[in-house]
């Protein structure tokens, strides 16, 4: 009935893919060209939300785990809150600029919900790898949107913005279980399986 | 140096592009014999754990329990396939019976999980598993606070469309978002927060092993489902409100009062109605109205003591005016639904003061006379006051703020009751054959 955990992870690698483009352009043409066309302020953030709205289903339906539960639970909401006030900034419905704020929020809980989540070392097995790799990545790459809400219009911190969710589908798009490279790094990780 | 910068991040990608990791979960029980909640026809002679990956299994992996507590199995052994675990179970007489078992996954993460099965006799819900204590006084609390997040989200969509209508003023537009966004975000995190504690309970297991729990046997019970399509529901209702917030489109407020009532049904048919003898689904249509009616008054209530009161006072008048015809055709739900459903799960006039269930139900009318006399009051003295063009009364205010208060108490006796085992159904003896010789 559920489909594999990888094709989830892949699904939203394409999300993540998108969204990280998207900033992409917008960094590299500038906010003024981006907004010609109104509705394209409207894309990343649409996105980063309904990526968190279908994070719900993936909650409710992977029960092998209470702590993967929670942490997907934790990364619905976040995405949810974050893409939420960019839309809520675009529109104009919300005024302070640091409801941008909300993004590094999320970054920081992605990260440690993965980190808190994996509990061997890095070089442990394939699965503790990158959830260590993706872990610190959230943590670290929270520097970008945080300095984007003080330095707007830098397109190196923004650019870093993007290529962290850039990073981040490919990552993801590496969650492959039946490849055999990083199968087992530590002996104690138990025997070769599948 | 800019452009640098932007090359040398290129590079990174590329490299991450390059130099792919791979990622596995947690081992992952991916069958079991018997399946969960399977009703057998005859003993089973092992219980067998197939999982995803290979997985260690120490002898004490697989305990099956009788009813009463009795441990029936043996030692676990692994299979010569090591994702395989087994144990040996003596002859099983006719009854319920639970499994509760461990494995070391293959990344050292010890995961547990909990399931049942019936010989020749219907298998307990997981959530009743030998070991689980049943509903502890947080669990009441959480059931306390699901209730008023419903009433929230549910009765102040239905008072915004129904009572208020047109538009309200900016301030008390964004405060009926607040509260009303604020029950979304409740009846999600609650419900969650109520979904793992019946879980703690039924699994048994120490924190740090509860974390590494398997929920799967418990997503398949009434309880479960019900978790599963509520909050996948009151997702969609949070993403329909915050668009009618974001775009100010009043009509995509429908879609979410349709939704949040649709959804509540959930309560519903994983509750008492559903699941006790005598329950058919005309106890479960009244057990929906009973809790969408209660909604709608108490959510409503909230709406116009702290919205629209303090903040719309040009809209004082008709919107009371509305909310009173409105509160009468609910509170003639609200009666015959209870009365019903007090009928059906009390047989005898003496379980209101012999049972606990009864004695709960009894505090519980109390209140709800409380609020009856209360909003009596309301309906035929301030009403046609306010019909007649009187002005304001200056006590209404607190006075729709203690009725709404006594709608919350009433919640919290709704919320023991559900948690209650209402007495049983006396059964009839069937009749005894008398023996004729020929």
């Amino acid at each position: 009935m559920q489909p594999p955990a990888e094709l989830v992870h892949w699904m939203f690698a394409t999300g993540f893919l998108l969204l990280g483009l998207c900033l992409l352009a917008q960094a590299l043409v500038g906010e003024d060209v981006w907004r010609q066309r109104p509705w394209r302020a409207y894309v990343w953030p649409g996105l980063a939300f309904l990526m968190g709205v279908l994070m719900w289903p993936v909650m409710v339906f992977y029960t092998n785990s209470t702590i993967h539960m929670v942490a997907h639970g934790s990364w619905a909401q976040v995405m949810m809150l974050a893409g939420g006030a960019e839309l809520g900034l675009v529109r104009g419905k919300l005024k302070n600029s640091y409801w941008r704020l909300t993004m590094p929020l999320a970054f920081l809980v992605s990260g440690t919900a993965l980190l808190i989540h994996e509990q061997n070392g890095w070089l442990f097995a394939r699965a503790a790898f990158l959830h260590h790799l993706i872990g610190w990545l959230m943590i670290t790459g929270a520097i970008f949107p945080l300095v984007s809400v003080f330095r707007p219009r830098s397109a190196v911190w923004r650019s870093g913005f993007a290529l962290t969710f850039v990073v981040l589908g490919v990552l993801l798009y590496c969650d492959r279980d039946v490849a055999p490279v990083f199968g087992h790094l530590s002996s104690q990780a138990g025997t070769p399986h599948r | 140096m800019r452009r640098r910068l932007l090359v040398t991040l290129c590079y990174l990608v590329g490299a991450a592009l390059a130099f792919p990791a791979l990622a596995s979960a947690h081992a992952t029980l991916t069958r079991t014999e018997p399946a969960f909640a399977q009703r057998l026809a005859r003993s089973p002679t092992v219980v067998e754990l197939r999982f995803d990956q290979s997985v260690k299994a120490l002898p004490n992996a697989i305990t099956v329990y009788s009813a009463a507590g009795k441990v029936v199995s043996g030692k676990a052994r692994p299979g010569t396939d090591r994702r395989i675990v087994t144990v040996p179970v003596r002859h099983l007489e006719r009854g319920g019976y639970t499994v509760r078992w461990r494995a070391v996954s293959a990344d050292s993460h010890v995961i547990s999980g909990v399931f049942t099965f019936g010989v020749r006799h219907r298998a307990p819900p997981a959530t009743e598993a030998f070991g689980s204590s049943g509903p502890t006084t947080s669990e009441h609390v959480v059931r306390w606070l699901y209730f008023l997040a419903l009433a929230l989200v549910a009765g102040g969509l239905g008072f915004r469309l129904l009572v208020v209508r047109g538009p309200l003023t900016p301030k008390a537009e964004r405060r009926f978002y607040h509260v009303v966004g604020l029950g979304a975000f409740g009846v999600i995190e609650v419900g969650i927060l109520a979904f793992l504690l019946r879980a703690e309970d039924a699994l048994q297991l120490p924190f740090g092993s509860f974390l590494y729990g398997d929920l799967s046997p418990l997503a398949t019970t009434r309880f479960g489902t019900a978790f599963v399509a509520m909050t996948l529901g009151f997702a969609l209702v949070s993403a329909f409100l915050f668009l009618a917030w974001l775009t100010d489109r009043t009509v995509l407020l429908w879609p979410a009062f349709l939704l949040a009532l649709g959804f509540a049904s959930g309560l519903s048919l994983s509750g008492h109605s559903a699941v006790d003898s005598g329950s058919s689904w005309l106890s479960e249509l009244a057990d929906w109205a009973h809790l969408a009616a209660a909604s709608l008054w108490v959510g409503g209530l909230v709406q116009l003591a702290f919205v629209v009161w303090p903040l719309a006072p040009e809209l004082r008048r008709g919107a009371f005016l509305r909310f009173s015809r409105l509160a009468t055709v609910l509170i003639a739900v609200l009666l015959s639904a209870g009365i019903y459903l007090s009928v059906l799960r009390l047989p005898r006039v003496s379980d209101l003061w012999s049972a606990g269930y009864g004695q709960v139900l009894l505090v519980k009318l109390g209140l709800v006379s409380l609020a009856l006399l209360w909003g009596a009051a309301h309906h035929f003295l301030v009403r046609p006051a306010l019909e007649r063009g009187a002005r304001l009364f200056a006590g209404l205010p607190r006075s729709l703020a203690g009725e709404s208060a006594v709608g919350m108490a009433i919640l919290l006796a709704a919320a023991v009751l559900v948690e209650s085992k209402p007495p049983p159904r006396p059964t009839t003896a069937p009749p005894v054959a008398l023996n004729s010789r020929p």
